[in-house]
C-alpha cells in the first residue's frame, strides 16, 4: 500500500510522482491541484496547518482560467448588489467556504487573507463553514480575495444570511447577555445570602442584616427586571391570546417572590428570597439557551445554501459573449450555458443539444436529453453540451420559483399538534391560582395579619422550578444526544410530535436510494480482451464525460490511459481512438447490434465486448427501518416522482405498505394532506427540491444531508451522513424523551402537590421551601441526563 | 467592620464593570465560535520570526 497524498490523504494514482519537501522529507502528492496548494501553504510559512489539523483536506481541483474569469465577475457592481449592501469604503461580506474541516483550516484562511493588503478583519466560523470578511474596497477587490482562497484550496461563494437566521442570531446574543447578568449577579447575591444564613444561627447585627438585604435587593433587581423579562413577556403574550402557558407560573413565582422580598426589604418585615429567585432564573435561562443553541447550530449548518440560481449569465449579443448579472436577464435574451453550469432562467434551446440534470426539480438523477426547441429550467444543471437558450421565463415565473411558492403556501397551513407543555401548564396554573386564592381568603378570615405572607409562601413553595425544568432539560439532553449521532433537530416540536406519528412517507431517489448510479453487474462478451483492459478502457472513456453515469465508472480501475480524438456524443456515448483501435462506450445497438440486456456497452472496433448494468444503489438499513416502523404500527408509504416500475419493485422488496409513482410535488402534497385530513400524523422523509413543498404539509419532515439545500432548509430534521439508521434512533430517542418528560412531570407535581397543603397551613419555613425546591430540581435534571447516554 | 460599608459598594462597582466588559465581548461576537479559539494557541502567529530565533 502506497502512502496517501500529503495534502488530501487520498490514495495516489499509480505512476503519478510529484513530491514536496516538508519536515526534511519528501512527501508525495496525488495531483497537481494538491501540489499547488501544498506548495503555497508551505512557502508562505503556514506549515503549522499540517501539524495541527485534525481532519484531512478535500481533494483540490486545479484552477482553470475559466474560473478566474468567473471570479472577476464578482467585482461587477450589479452582481455585487445581489449579495452586498453599499457600505462606503469598508465592504463587509459573508463567504460560504467549501472544504473547511477543522480549526486548522480557519487559521489557514485567516492567515492567508490577512496577507492581502486592505483586509480589515477576517473571522472564520468552523461550525457554519462561513467567513466574515471586512476589506477596503479601493485597495483590494473581491475577486482577489476569492482567488487567494482558491490558491490554498478553498472554494468560496458570496453568501447572504436570510432574515430568519439573522433574527435567531440576535436572539442568541440576547440570551448570552441575559445569562451573563444572571450568572454574575447570582454569585454576588448568593454570597450575601450565605452571610445571612450564618447570621441566622450565630446572630447578626440588625444594621448589617438590613444592609445585606438592601445590597441583595440592588443586585437582584437587574436579574429580575432584565434577565427574567422574557418569561414575563411570554406569559403576558399567552394571556393576551387567552392561553395559560408554562411561563405564567414561572413569572408568578419570580415576580411574586421578588415583589414580596422587596416589600420585606423596604419595610423591614418578613423574609427575603432574592438568592432563590436569582438562581432559579439563571438555571431556567441556561436550559432554554442550551436547547436554543443546539437548534441554532442545526439550522446554521443547513442554511448554507448557495443560491439555487447562478448569479451570472453569459449573454450572447451577435458574436460577443458578455457576463452579466443573472437578474438582469429579460425575456427574449439569448444566453450560452457551458457544461457543468447551472441554467439561470427558464427558456427554449436555440442551438446545441445536451443532457440536463433535473434532479433538483424531479428528484430523479437520470439526466434528461434536451435538443433544439426543448424547454430547460432555471436551477437545473447542464451536463455535457454547450447550448444557447432563448429566455422565456424569468424571476417569479420560473418553475423553480413556483415550487418555492408552493412550499411557502404550505407553511402557513401547516398542521400542528398542541404541545404537552401547554396542557400541563394550563392545568397547573389554574389549580395553583385557585389554591392561592383559597389560602388568601381562608387566612384572611382567621388571621388577617399573616394572610399575605402565607399566600406568598404558597406561591414560593409551589414555585414550579422542577416542573418548568422538567421539559426543557429533557429536550436539551435529547437534542444533544441526537446531534452527536448525526441527527440535527431544527424545530422544537419534533421530539413531541414523533411518538405520535402514525404514517411515514419516503421519497425514493436520493432517500431510500443513494441517488447516484453504480454498476451493479457487468459481463465480458468477447474473449479477445481481458478484464483489466476492458475496465481500463471503459474508465478512461468515461473520464471525458460530465454525465452522472460516468461517475459510476471511476471505481472500476485504478488508472486511466490516454486516448486520442475523443468525441462526446450527447445522449449516446463517448468514442475515441486507443492505440490502433476504435473504442466507444454508450447505448446498446450503437453502430452494431448488441445482444443481452445491458444498459451500457463497451465497443472495440465496432464489436460489443462488454455490457454493464447500472442501477441506483439502495441505501443500507431500509429493511431495519421498515421493520421498526411495522413494530411500532406505523404505516409506510413510498411517494416517488419516478414514473418507472422501479418504485413498485423497491416497495415490494422491502415490504413498504403503499406506493405511488410518478408524483409531481403537488401530488405528494395532496397525498400527505389527505392522510392528515384522516387524522393521521405524517412524517415525510425526502431530499430533493421537489420534496420541499410536501415537507411543509407533513407534521414532521426529515431531509437527507445529501439532498438539495432548499429541502434541508425547510426540513425539521436533517440526517447527517444520510444514514437511515438515524431515523430509527430518532424515533427511539423521541419515545424515550416522552417517557422521561412524563416521569419528570410526575416527580415535580408530586413534590409541589405535597408541599402545597403544608404551605397553605403555614407550616413551611422558607429554608425548607428552598431545600425542597433545589432537591426536586436536581432530581429532575439528573433524570433528564439519562437521555445523554441513551 | 464598618469598612464593609465601603468595600461592598466597591465590589458591586467591579461587578458592574465586569458586566459592561461582558456585553462588549458579546457585541463583538467573541462568543460566536468557541471551538476555534481553543485551538488558536497551537498556531504561531509569525512563523518566520520563530524559525529565525530557533536558528541561533
Amino acid at each position: 500500500m502506497t502512502k496517501p497524498c500529503f495534502h488530501c490523504l487520498e490514495p495516489i494514482p499509480e505512476g503519478f510522482n510529484v513530491t514536496i519537501d516538508f519536515d526534511n522529507a519528501k512527501q508525495s502528492l496525488c495531483c497537481l491541484g494538491c501540489h499547488a496548494v501544498a506548495e503555497a501553504i508551505i512557502d508562505q510559512g503556514m506549515s503549522d496547518y499540517y501539524k495541527f489539523r485534525t481532519e484531512s483536506a478535500g481533494k483540490v481541483q486545479e484552477l482553470v482560467p475559466e474560473q478566474l474569469v468567473m471570479f472577476k465577475s464578482y467585482d461587477d457592481a450589479d452582481i455585487q448588489s445581489e449579495f452586498m449592501d453599499d457600505q462606503g469604503d469598508i465592504a463587509e461580506l459573508l463567504l460560504s467556504i467549501e472544504g473547511i474541516s477543522c480549526a486548522a483550516c480557519a487559521w489557514l484562511i485567516e492567515k492567508q487573507l490577512l496577507k492581502l493588503k486592505g483586509i480589515v478583519r477576517v473571522d472564520v466560523n468552523t461550525s457554519t463553514y462561513r467567513a466574515m470578511i471586512k476589506w477596503q474596497k479601493d485597495v483590494v477587490k473581491l475577486s482577489e480575495i476569492i482567488e487567494s482562497l482558491a490558491r490554498i484550496g478553498y472554494r468560496a461563494y458570496p453568501f447572504q444570511i436570510d432574515e430568519e437566521e439573522n433574527q435567531k442570531k440576535q436572539t442568541a446574543k440576547s440570551y448570552v447577555r441575559r445569562l451573563g447578568v444572571a450568572g454574575l449577579m447570582t454569585m454576588q447575591v448568593m454570597m450575601f445570602a450565605f452571610a445571612m444564613y450564618f447570621g441566622m444561627f450565630s446572630g447578626m447585627d440588625e444594621d448589617f442584616e438590613q444592609y445585606f438585604r438592601w445590597i441583595s435587593f440592588v443586585l437582584a433587581t437587574p436579574v429580575i427586571l432584565y434577565s427574567a423579562l422574557p418569561f414575563l413577556v411570554s406569559a403576558i403574550r399567552g394571556l393576551k391570546a387567552k392561553q395559560l402557558n408554562m411561563d405564567l407560573p414561572v413569572s408568578l413565582a419570580i415576580f411574586g417572590a421578588y415583589g414580596a422580598s422587596s416589600w420585606a426589604t423596604i419595610f423591614n418585615t418578613g423574609e427575603v428570597y432574592f438568592e432563590s429567585i436569582c438562581m432559579f432564573t439563571f438555571l431556567l435561562l441556561l436550559g432554554k439557551y442550551l436547547e436554543f443553541r443546539a437548534r441554532l447550530k442545526a439550522s446554521e449548518s443547513t442554511a448554507n445554501l448557495q443560491k439555487l440560481l447562478p448569479l451570472t449569465a453569459r449573454l450572447i449579443d451577435g458574436a460577443n459573449e458578455t457576463i452579466i448579472a443573472a437578474k438582469k436577464l429579460v425575456l427574449g435574451d439569448v444566453i450560452r450555458v457551458k457544461p457543468g453550469e447551472t441554467i439561470p432562467a427558464d427558456g427554449l434551446i436555440e442551438s446545441g443539444s445536451t443532457s440536463v440534470d433535473e434532479a433538483m426539480m424531479t428528484g430523479e438523477h437520470e439526466a434528461v436529453f434536451k435538443q433544439v426547441n426543448d424547454n430547460v429550467f432555471a436551477g437545473t444543471i447542464n451536463h455535457d453540451g454547450v447550448i444557447s437558450v432563448k429566455i422565456n421565463k424569468t424571476g417569479r415565473n420560473t418553475l423553480l420559483n413556483q415550487i418555492i411558492h408552493l412550499q411557502n403556501e404550505a407553511l402557513s397551513k401547516r398542521p400542528r399538534i398542541a404541545e404537552i407543555t401547554d396542557k400541563v401548564a394550563q392545568w397547573f396554573v389554574a389549580t395553583l391560582l385557585i389554591f392561592a386564592s383559597i389560602t388568601a381568603i381562608g387566612w384572611y378570615q382567621i388571621d388577617p395579619e399573616h394572610a399575605f405572607w402565607i399566600t406568598i409562601a404558597v406561591l414560593v413553595a409551589t414555585c414550579p422550578c422542577a416542573l418548568s425544568l422538567a421539559i426543557p432539560t429533557a429536550l436539551t439532553c435529547a437534542v444533544a444526544n441526537l446531534t452527536q449521532k448525526g441527527v440535527l433537530i431544527k424545530q422544537a416540536h419534533v421530539l413531541e410530535t414523533l411518538p405520535k406519528v402514525t404514517d411515514i412517507a419516503f421519497d425514493k431517489t436520493g432517500t431510500l436510494t443513494e441517488g447516484q448510479v453504480t454498476i451493479i453487474d457487468w459481463q465480458r462478451l468477447n474473449s479477445d480482451f481481458d478484464d483489466k483492459t476492458i475496465l481500463l478502457i471503459a474508465k478512461s472513456l468515461e473520464t471525458y464525460s460530465e454525465h452522472p453515469i460516468a461517475k459510476a465508472f471511476t471505481s472500476l480501475s485504478s488508472t486511466t490511459t490516454p486516448l486520442d480524438d475523443v468525441q462526446v456524443i450527447t445522449g449516446i456515448g463517448i468514442k475515441a481512438i486507443y492505440g490502433d483501435k476504435r473504442v466507444a462506450i454508450g447505448k446498446p445497438n450503437w453502430n452494431t447490434n448488441t445482444c443481452g440486456q445491458f444498459s451500457i456497452y463497451l465497443y472495440i472496433n465496432d464489436t460489443a465486448v462488454a455490457g454493464f448494468n447500472l442501477d441506483d444503489k439502495h441505501r443500507a438499513h431500509i429493511d431495519e427501518l421498515v421493520l421498526a416502523a411495522n413494530n411500532s404500527s406505523i404505516d409506510t408509504h413510498l411517494l416517488t416522482g419516478d414514473p418507472s416500475q422501479s418504485g413498485i419493485k423497491l416497495a415490494s422488496n422491502y415490504l413498504i405498505g403503499k406506493v405511488k409513482i410518478g408524483c409531481s410535488p403537488a401530488d405528494k402534497q395532496s397525498y400527505v394532506e389527505r392522510l392528515s385530513n384522516d387524522n393521521r400524523i405524517v412524517a415525510m422523509v425526502g431530499d430533493g427540491v421537489n420534496d420541499s413543498p410536501v415537507f411543509n404539509s407533513a407534521h414532521v419532515s426529515l431531509a437527507m444531508e445529501t439532498g438539495a439545500d432548499i429541502s434541508k432548509n425547510t426540513a425539521d430534521v436533517v440526517l447527517l451522513n444520510s444514514d437511515l439508521k438515524g431515523i430509527i434512533h430518532l424515533f427511539t430517542i423521541a419515545t424515550l424523551t416522552k417517557n422521561i418528560i412524563r416521569q419528570n412531570l410526575t416527580l415535580s407535581l408530586l413534590y409541589n402537590g405535597s408541599i402545597l397543603p403544608l404551605a397553605a397551613m403555614g407550616l413551611v419555613a422558607p429554608w425548607m421551601a428552598v431545600i425542597g425546591m433545589s432537591a426536586s430540581s436536581l432530581i429532575v435534571i439528573a433524570n433528564s441526563l439519562r437521555l445523554l447516554r441513551a | 467592620m464598618s469598612i464593609i460599608y465601603i468595600l461592598i459598594p466597591i465590589a458591586v462597582l467591579l461587578v458592574i464593570i465586569a458586566i459592561w466588559v461582558f456585553f462588549w465581548a458579546v457585541k463583538s461576537e467573541q462568543f460566536n465560535n468557541l471551538d476555534k479559539q481553543a485551538h488558536s494557541i497551537l498556531f504561531e502567529d509569525d512563523k518566520e520570526q520563530h524559525d529565525k530565533s530557533n536558528d541561533h
